[in-house]
């Protein structure tokens, strides 16, 4: 029930949930008035208002006011009484707020706030003794909305009063003190901040209060932040990460970094604290994951690493990633080949994420002098930084180490270029490590390639002279690969009399993603031997037609020769299936060609009706 | 022009540097010694508000998580409260999932941790703020807010109530897009020049008022709490069942390019590194709407032209390279070389699963969610300023310091509208 407008002026178009109108004026204030005057449908009167949100003078307020006590049009009244600037609008509200009760009332006490009109507030303070609830809460509220020093007044004194409402006159005070601060009013913030925080209301009020007598300090609420910190109440300590992660900027965020540091590295005394330390380290790590971390939060953090709980641990060294450079290396390497696999984990993710290019070239200097215990680290580390440091790398493909070759053969895959892609290649051809290494490697660095058909060539020409088992494997990653030069290569395995090129061509030809395939597949269909491969030619080629993208008349020629050079009656029937799919007179001449075929009549017709129902459908 | 497909699987994606690079550190249960167990003090106890078609999708989302206890329903509808009890009931093979018909029912259990708001847009904006005050973490479908003002005063809330806030722009946190934003705010694309955004329509939209049709039994569908902030209305079954679009956006100048804007908007917000919202608005010309940034950057809103990515599609040019992605879960690249080597998955479909588990490490570590308030709140400012100038159909300068338009007081008038009583933000 939306309707697009401009401005409409033909108001039953608003009953009639017209979705698009032309755009027209909007209606001058006398017009709009008159409909308020008249005894137009309330669906009329309704829109009017909004109108006058836009259009409407001190003139409009006195017609929206007779509309406040109105159940159906008063908050239509308000939409415009809450935008038309002056004094006259205040005035009106004020007014209406001493005639009116109940909800209407609570609408106009909103209204007020909404317009931060300071001269209702000793009307608005009467009102927080009102018997009605709703009411009281809606006084609240608007004082602390407008936000003045005579507000702040009021509802310090209101806090002080026994009668129940002391949470929500704080939920109202903190507003209150937030828009002191912002006019610069920041002792009088501060008081109201540290009355609500001192009195008798839930936690939630606290803990905004003590946010924003932290924030309100600046540099003199850091003794306050870390106070809170330490509080056994989570929600006042979380609301203290919280705070500490807004003092991002200004004179105190280095202060708030070094405090912050200095309570991490305390010993957690139980459970709750040491949380709370992984907790700050978060904090820690957000407030410096731009680079700014000072030496000394740096230093911090990086001891945390090594010799606290696990979990102080795992934090610490994600941290460090986060915030570390080039410094941090020495102490994160030991743990990358730690025998705890989540501190191994965490630890080589951190490596990963060191910012800068002095990480690249420290981790590629210190190979030459790493031992087997922290070259796969630094090997692992240049394959997920994908540093170009293919030369270095090379050698220690035959390292002595199992677990410094397995390294280096996966980061190969990550980081070799073109040229140098003769190394995975041998790693198929001749493996130093076991398992599927290599081919995972050589898999990952073929397909980003970014010209594949040069690399497909090189893998082509591999594949020419690899031993059986390699060129299976070869002639996946070609597959993978893709593109003109892969289709061919993966052609000539399927020609070729070695039945485990034929069964792994043929697998890869079934799955090819462009129809470029097909004639490949439907000459294997006709050529090869052996039945089980031929099934599969035939099947890759019908799928080609099921489900690429082909103009009608080349998908229906597709079906056409599929039909022909189906032997099983069930891939023949399968293809009539595919031809109502995509109806066209291409398809219907092909399902007409097939029922005069014996045994597919049945199918054929069927098809053809299909097709023939479709297409004098109208479109849509 | 080049479409990169990448390798590394889900799981993987979330041990991958891309995704933890900005993301919260969590340590794995495995480290407390619980062999992956959740330990109930680390459970998180989510209500939900509201939850429809969109928001049964979000609760599934919710529901997969292992730390996740779904603890209650309020919905207007009696049938949906049924529905979304069955299903958490069923999740848990028992009857505890609570149900209520007002929301401050729910926010009043000490229990519930988190609220997952999924009503209508009519709802989001004022569901949060009283979500927040009572102490709830929130999880809020887009579009979040109705105005401008109703956006300033989401961010000022949550600020001031310490709440972990994360908006439905689960695009933040899908790996295409994401590396999209990378490319954009690292520089990888040269200066930046254009940031392109799908609005999925071009006009000011208003929810109209239809004839009045018999009022249903409250309990079984309570039109009034329906109706709730939006100015009040008869109950016609149409309004009832279109929740949806009932007041997306509000006011005079709602819709337009709201629906799509807050994502695709979003995105583009993210490219600038979530600076400031545009300081121009244009209205509708030749099928595009320009806005600028302060700097010169200009977020434009387009229909047409987009490369065939899918919906939600955004577009980011710098001076040396450009970017495109869209729902499908590609990226196209101006030039290879701007992969650097890298994979990035690519996951279609635009799941939430990220999204929401991104939201409930933030609650547990009290970080900052990709969709925060802030970064929310720049976003659908853009798309509220964007509508007023397509009401207005003329020109229309915001100035960021004061969130007012410059020497326009119609425009001014449309950053806000009043809620109906009792509602309040």
């Amino acid at each position: 029930m939306l309707f697009a407008h401009r401005f409409l002026v033909a108001f039953v178009a608003v009953l009639l949930g017209i979705t698009s109108l032309a755009a027209e004026p909007l209606p001058s204030e006398p017009d709009l008035l008159a409909v308020l005057r008249s005894d137009a449908p309330e669906a009329d009167k309704a829109i009017t208002c909004k109108r006058l949100a836009i259009k409407g003078s001190p003139a409009a307020v006195a017609e929206l006011a007779k509309l406040l006590d109105n159940e159906r049009l008063a908050s239509w009244a308000r939409i415009a009484l809450e935008a038309i600037p002056g004094p006259e609008a205040d005035a009106a509200l004020r007014n209406a707020a001493g005639s009116l009760s109940g909800l209407r009332l609570v609408g106009v006490i909103n209204s007020i706030g909404v317009r931060r009109d300071a001269a209702a507030l000793p009307m608005l303070q009467a009102k927080l003794a009102d018997s009605d609830a709703e009411v009281a809460a809606a006084a609240r509220h608007a004082i602390g909305v407008i936000g003045t020093t005579e507000a702040a007044v009021i509802l310090t004194k209101a806090m002080a009063t026994p009668g129940g409402s002391q949470d929500a006159t704080a939920q109202a005070g903190v507003v209150c003190a937030e828009r002191l601060l912002a006019a610069g009013k920041q002792a009088e913030a501060v008081a109201l901040y540290d009355a609500i925080r001192k009195a008798s209301v839930s936690e939630q009020r606290v803990a905004e209060a003590t946010r924003g007598a932290i924030l309100a300090r600046a540099l003199d609420g850091i003794p306050l932040l870390i106070e809170t910190l330490r509080s056994p109440s989570l929600r006042l300590s979380n609301m203290a990460l919280y705070a500490a992660r807004e003092l991002q900027d200004g004179p105190q965020a280095g202060a708030v970094d070094l405090a912050l540091a200095t309570e991490m590295a305390k010993p957690p005394g139980d459970a709750a604290a040491a949380d709370r330390v992984v907790k700050i380290i978060d904090v820690l790590a957000d407030r410096n994951a731009d680079g700014g971390a000072s030496d000394a939060v740096l230093q911090a953090v990086v001891s945390s690493a090594t010799g606290r709980a696990k979990p102080i641990r795992v934090a610490a060294i994600a941290a460090v990633g986060r915030i570390g450079n080039a410094s941090a290396l020495s102490s994160l390497l030991p743990s990358g080949e730690d025998a705890d696999e989540d501190i191994a984990l965490v630890t080589r993710k951190a490596i990963s994420s060191l910012a800068g290019s002095e990480v690249d070239r420290e981790i590629v200097a210190r190979l030459p002098k790493a031992d087997a215990t922290i070259l796969p680290t630094l090997v692992r580390a240049i394959g997920d930084r994908r540093i170009a440091a293919v030369a270095e790398l090379r050698p220690l493909v035959h390292h002595s180490s199992v677990a410094v070759r397995t390294a280096t053969v996966a980061a190969l895959g990550s980081v070799v270029d073109l040229p140098n892609l003769g190394i995975l290649i041998d790693q198929v051809v001749n493996p130093s490590v076991a398992g599927d290494v290599g081919k995972k490697a050589i898999m990952e660095a073929s397909i980003r390639m970014p010209d594949r058909e040069a690399c497909a060539e090189k893998l082509a020409v591999a594949i020419d002279t690899a031993p059986s088992e390699a060129k299976v494997t070869l002639l996946d990653v070609v597959g993978e690969v893709g593109g003109t030069r892969a289709l061919a290569a993966v052609a000539a395995a399927a020609k070729s009399n070695d039945p485990a090129l034929q069964d792994g061509s043929t697998r890869l030809l079934g799955k090819w993603m462009t129809p470029d395939a097909a004639p490949v597949l439907l000459e294997l269909s006709k050529s090869l031997t052996d039945g089980k491969f031929q099934t599969r030619a035939i099947r890759g080629y019908i799928r080609i037609a099921r489900q690429m993208a082909l103009p009608d008349a080349e998908r229906a020629e597709l079906c056409r020769n599929a039909i022909k050079a189906a032997k099983d009656p069930a891939d023949q029937k399968t293809v009539l299936e595919i031809l109502p799919r995509y109806p066209s007179q291409a398809a219907l001449a092909v399902a007409k060609e097939a029922a005069t075929m014996p045994g597919l009549e049945a199918e054929a017709n069927a098809a053809a009706a299909a097709i023939e129902q479709k297409l004098a459908k109208p479109a849509g | 022009m080049a479409a990169f497909r990448t390798q590394l699987g889900r799981r993987q994606l979330l041990k991958s540097g891309l995704a933890a690079a900005a993301a919260p550190m969590i340590i794995p249960s495995s480290a407390l010694g619980l062999d992956g167990a959740v330990p109930p003090s680390e459970r998180i106890v989510v209500g939900g508000i509201g939850i429809g078609r969109r928001g049964e999708y979000d609760l599934g989302c919710f529901l997969t998580q292992p730390d996740v206890v779904f603890a209650a329903i309020c919905d207007v509808k009696k049938g949906r409260r049924d529905a979304v009890k069955k299903m958490a009931d069923t999740k848990y093979g028992n009857l505890d999932c609570a149900q209520y018909s007002d929301f401050r029912e729910l926010l009043d259990r000490k229990d519930i941790d988190a609220v997952l708001i999924a009503t209508g847009p009519n709802w989001h904006g004022t569901a949060s703020m009283y979500s927040a005050k009572a102490g709830k973490d929130i999880y809020c479908e887009k579009p979040c807010t109705k105005n401008i003002s109703e956006s300033l005063i989401l961010r000022d809330t949550m600020r001031r109530c310490g709440t972990v806030f994360q908006a439905g722009t689960q695009r933040r946190n899908l790996p295409h897009f994401a590396f999209a934003c990378e490319l954009a705010r690292t520089g990888r694309l040269g200066k930046m020049k254009k940031v392109f955004a799908h609005p999925n329509g071009m006009q000011a939209l208003m929810s109209g008022w239809l004839p009045a049709e018999p009022l249903p039994n409250a309990a079984v569908d309570d039109w009034d709490r329906y109706l709730g902030p939006a100015a009040w209305r008869p109950f016609h079954a149409k309004t009832l069942q279109d929740g949806f679009n009932f007041e997306k956006g509000g006011g005079l100048v709602g819709g337009g390019v709201l629906e799509w804007g807050s994502h695709c908007v979003d995105l583009c917000q993210w490219a600038v590194n979530d600076c400031a919202p545009p300081v121009e608005y244009n209205p509708p010309k030749d099928g595009q709407i320009v806005t600028t940034y302060a700097d010169g950057v200009e977020l434009i809103f387009r229909e047409k032209d987009w490369i065939p990515l899918g919906s939600c599609p955004v577009r980011f040019e710098g001076e040396t390279g450009w970017v495109e992605a869209g729902d499908s879960g590609k990226l196209v690249l101006s030039s290879p070389s701007l992969l650097a080597g890298r994979t990035v998955e690519n996951i279609a479909g635009y799941p939430a699963t990220f999204h929401v588990r991104d939201f409930l490490d933030c609650v547990k570590t009290r970080g900052r969610p990709k969709g925060n308030a802030d970064a929310a709140c720049n976003a659908h400012i853009a798309c509220h300023a964007t509508n007023i100038a397509i009401a207005l159909d003329r020109t229309v300068k915001f100035d960021n310091d004061t969130n007012t338009f410059v020497g326009d007081v119609e425009a001014n008038r449309l950053r806000s509208e009043a809620l109906r009583e009792p509602w309040r933000l």
